[in-house]
């Protein structure tokens, strides 16, 4: 089956088993290895990507039903020299241990962020909870975040 | 893959492909097929365009919930009235917020091989009926027969609507997950009751989930709680004198006993909610 996505705004035609995972598609057809291959069951939230602005794991995505959609991962959500909020937040926090989950992390918090951009730590966690660290203990990742918020308040964002 | 504009186009593809094919919702749970070791399906008919599947309709009688409304879609459109508060909550505390955005009701119920569904005990505490097409046309199933005829239903059907009837209830639901959130529930128990004017529980309803292979009522508890006072720390006595109704299944998860242990914990939490918005509503 021919499909055609825009991944990272790039128009893209991928020939693939319609029962493929977008993960697998992106990793091994795009050469787009940010998302990680983990738990592949939704509950790690190491794959999350953006899909028409939603985080979701794209372990659980098959390729057929996203034709025409529009798909965003770590690699296109900013240029590299410079790094949208919540990577810059990240860095400046010294948040990143093992950095397996973090591209996930960094998408999760981007898209929620958005619809949300003053939570609480209560509401961070709970925006996380699908997105599993094994290094750090999230602490400093939900600081991290409210920096953010702190940041925004007082450029008047 | 194929991919169906109306239920009947679905039917039809169903019927062609034979009982390999399967009808995808969100796809949760098909996708992970290979981690259960299982084939995947040859053949996915795609439910995603057909008309009104994701609508969700509230009004005063009834909330109207097509088959792919979106854990999450239904968490933010359910209104936050007592009668509804175990559905809403059903809604959006399953799973995580990513799985949230792509699992749908319908797949939810329609998996016979899922035990750990949130909706189920929902909907079977809420009283709900479901809208089933097949071949020989369109049936309405309360959920307690919907849940029972998964797997002995001929091939294809389809679960076409579900409705939820309002009342004046009051409803809750809790589950226990090994972590806060994210992964499946050991245990969850969904309750609705109506209050007489003396405060005394009246036509109690109580959905288990993910304690045995299949949800189901409790309804040596619903009896026993009839006439009894709105009263967290009662009800947990109560079930636990009864909790040998149960079997507790023994999974990767947690063992069989652990389930049956928590169930009256759960439980009193339900009425300790149930309690909260009793007393909110008399003041």
């Amino acid at each position: 089956m021919t499909i055609e996505l825009t991944i990272n705004g790039e128009v893209r035609t991928v020939t693939a088993d319609p029962r493929t995972a977008l993960l697998d598609v992106l990793r091994d057809s795009c050469r787009l290895t940010g998302a990680k291959a983990v738990c592949r069951e939704g509950f790690c939230g190491a794959c999350t990507v953006l899909v028409d602005g939603e985080a979701v794991p794209s372990c659980l995505r098959p390729i057929g039903m996203l034709d025409g959609r529009s798909i965003v991962t770590i690699e296109g959500l900013a240029h590299f020299e410079t790094p949208n909020p919540v990577q810059q937040a990240f860095i400046d926090h010294d948040v990143v241990q093992c950095g397996m989950c973090f591209p996930g992390m960094v998408m999760t918090l981007t898209a929620f962020l958005e619809t949300n951009p003053a939570p609480s730590r209560g509401e961070v966690k709970a925006a996380l909870s699908g997105n599993i660290c094994r290094c750090t203990g999230y602490e400093r990742i939900v600081d991290a975040v409210l920096s953010i918020q702190d940041m925004r308040k007082v450029s008047g964002r | 893959m194929t991919f169906p504009r109306s239920v009947d186009e679905a039917l039809n593809d169903l019927a062609a492909a034979g009982p390999d094919a399967i009808p995808v919702a969100g796809a949760t749970w098909v996708m992970r097929s290979p981690l259960r070791h299982e084939v995947m399906a040859p053949v996915y008919v795609a439910l995603s365009g057909i008309e009104g599947f994701q609508r969700i309709d509230v009004t005063d009688e009834a909330v109207s919930i097509g088959p792919l409304a979106t854990h999450d879609a239904l968490a933010q459109k359910l209104p936050p009235n007592p009668d509804l508060k175990a559905l809403k909550r059903a809604s959006a505390r399953s799973a995580n917020p990513g799985v949230r955005r792509i699992a749908t009701i319908g797949g939810n119920i329609c998996t016979a091989a899922f035990a750990a569904s949130d909706f189920a005990p929902a909907l079977l505490s809420l009283d709900a009926q479901i809208e089933v097409r097949d071949k020989a046309g369109l049936e309405w199933l309360p959920v307690l027969a919907f849940l029972e005829s998964r797997k002995s239903r001929e091939l294809p059907w389809l679960v076409t609507r579900i409705i939820v009837p309002r009342t004046v209830r009051l409803s809750a639901h809790e589950r226990l997950p090994m972590r806060k959130a994210g992964d499946y529930p050991c245990a969850i128990a969904s309750v609705s009751i109506a209050v007489d004017d003396r405060g005394r529980i009246h036509d109690a309803r109580i959905g288990v989930g993910a304690v045995e292979a299949a949800p189901r009522r409790w309804q040596n508890l619903e009896q026993a709680l009839e006439g009894q006072p709105v009263d967290p720390a009662l009800t947990e006595t109560a079930a636990r004198d009864l909790i040998a109704d149960f079997t507790g299944r023994d999974a990767v998860d947690a063992p069989g006993w652990y389930r049956t242990s928590v169930l009256p914990v759960l439980l009193r939490r339900a009425f300790e909610t149930i309690r909260t918005d009793y007393e909110t509503r008399a003041s």
